[in-house]
């Protein structure tokens, strides 16, 4: 979708994405040569379409705009770190650190995956006896599942 | 006044850059793979996951490299056959690493990210309209799966397609320009029938909602043929014997239902643990059927080379 400036005849820019309230997201847009702004108010419905597609409105940096992202977890209901975990009564421990570069691997997967991966790993570190997740953990847990 | 294509750029909101990302990130990640063999029918019921996943096996244990995608989200099967309920999702150096069955096959299904006891369910600022925008929004987490998981170098991907001619077509639209580029994997589609009228009528519905688009056809499994009396040692009819020619595809082969065969899957065993009978060496023919289609497709390059070819399908 695109906005022009009809007096101007010139293509409006995209200033503030607001996150979603009440399932609205209010974009505005400015006319860089008159300066005109106007808003788009969504509906539900509409905001919906788009996230839909997997894309994010706006900002790059998603917490610079939370809820406009449509890439973070989709899922309602997923199993927490392997369905083994799930019916246990025993909550699991605290969370293992990660280190940087670790953590960097995690964020590059997708986010519907990370909590089950984080979890997966967390636990496979603690059986290992490992005090953080770095990058030598990651490669063995990859060698010990067979992938 | 100016008009769409007039302008360049969508004035900041980024979301065709984004998708142009996304096909990207696809197509990099699906270099390394020669084959996507997507087995759909348009039928439920018939057999297609079941099948998928002894193809796949059949198709490992002749030393071919081999992952399956459970593209049926809503109804995925293939964690509970090929083990893999209990995944540890382990992020590699860029991509998540795919988590393989114990012969080896990798395979990603949301049956390891979502228990059986619960339905797909997305969260949505729309929950009540999820017909306006449900299948789009799946069809981005088939992108993302595409994209953020490590498929390395395969020789053939299997796609386990839901049901619904409709749905079949919508796949096969969305994987079409992948088999167009350069350095992708060519992509292909198997169908499965049974021995029933029913069935065979849309399974019929599908090869025509496939035909009218640029898409190959390799041709049809008669699944459930018969089912093998371990008491008897003979294959006994289920259905009666419709005429499946009329279909107007090639027939690959016709396999027999194997009540033990569908226990061992249950229980997550491979084809191999299976001692030979009639509906593993059925299997075994239609996995020869199969490569030798599979070698006659030529890759992007060389039908670019010679672009008076004619394919399956075209």
């Amino acid at each position: 979708m695109k906005f022009l400036c009809v007096p101007c005849d010139t293509p409006m820019r995209l200033e503030t994405v607001r996150p979603p309230e009440g399932g609205s997201l209010s974009i505005v847009y400015s006319c860089p040569e008159c300066g005109y702004e106007m808003a788009m108010l969504t509906n539900a419905y509409e905001t919906q379409m788009v996230q839909s597609l997997g894309v994010r409105i706006g900002p790059a940096d998603p917490a610079a705009a939370p809820g406009t992202s449509a890439s973070r977890c989709p899922f309602t209901a997923m199993i927490p770190g392997g369905e083994e975990a799930r019916p246990s009564p025993i909550s699991e421990p605290g969370p293992v650190p990660w280190t940087a570069a670790a953590a960097a691997r995690l964020e590059k997967v997708p986010e519907f995956v990370r909590p089950m991966a984080r979890t997966g790993v967390e636990r496979f570190a603690r059986e290992k006896g490992a005090r953080e997740v770095d990058e030598t953990i990651l490669d063995a847990a990859r060698d010990f599942f067979g992938m | 006044m100016k008009r769409y294509h007039d302008i360049v750029g969508d004035g900041g909101s980024g979301v065709l850059e984004q998708v142009a990302e996304q096909r990207t990130r696809i197509t990099d990640g699906l270099a390394g793979v020669r084959h996507i063999l997507a087995v759909g029918s348009g039928k439920g019921g018939v057999g297609k996951s079941t099948l998928t996943w002894h193809l796949a096996g059949a198709l490992r244990a002749r030393g071919l490299r081999t992952a399956i995608l459970d593209a049926d989200f809503n109804g995925p099967s293939q964690a509970r056959m090929a083990g893999v309920q209990g995944a540890v999702f382990v992020p590699g150096s860029h991509k998540v690493a795919l988590p393989k069955s114990r012969n080896g096959i990798g395979v990603f299904s949301m049956g390891s990210l979502i228990p059986e006891s619960e339905p797909l369910a997305f969260e949505s600022v729309s929950e009540r309209e999820s017909h306006t925008w449900r299948a789009t929004r799946e069809f981005a987490l088939l992108g993302e799966i595409l994209g953020g998981f490590d498929w390395g170098a395969l020789d053939v991907l299997l796609f386990d397609l839901p049901p619904g001619a409709e749905r079949t077509v919508q796949y096969a639209d969305y994987l079409s320009p992948f088999d167009r580029a350069a350095g992708a994997p060519r992509v292909s589609f198997l169908l499965v029938t049974i021995p029933s009228e029913v069935a065979r009528g849309v399974v019929a519905r599908s090869v025509a909602a496939l035909s009218k688009g640029p898409h190959r056809i390799l041709g049809y499994v008669e699944n459930m043929s018969g089912y093998y009396c371990r008491d008897c040692n003979a294959i006994k009819p289920l259905f009666g014997t419709p005429d499946s020619s009329g279909l107007g595809i090639p027939c690959l082969g016709t396999v027999p239902f194997d009540p033990e065969l569908a226990a061992h899957c249950d229980r997550g065993l491979p084809l191999t643990d299976v001692p030979a009978t009639p509906a593993g060496r059925a299997l075994e023919h239609v996995a020869r059927q199969l490569l030798d289609v599979l070698e006659t497709i030529p890759s992007a390059s060389a039908r670019r080379a010679q672009p008076q070819g004619k394919e399956p399908g075209e």
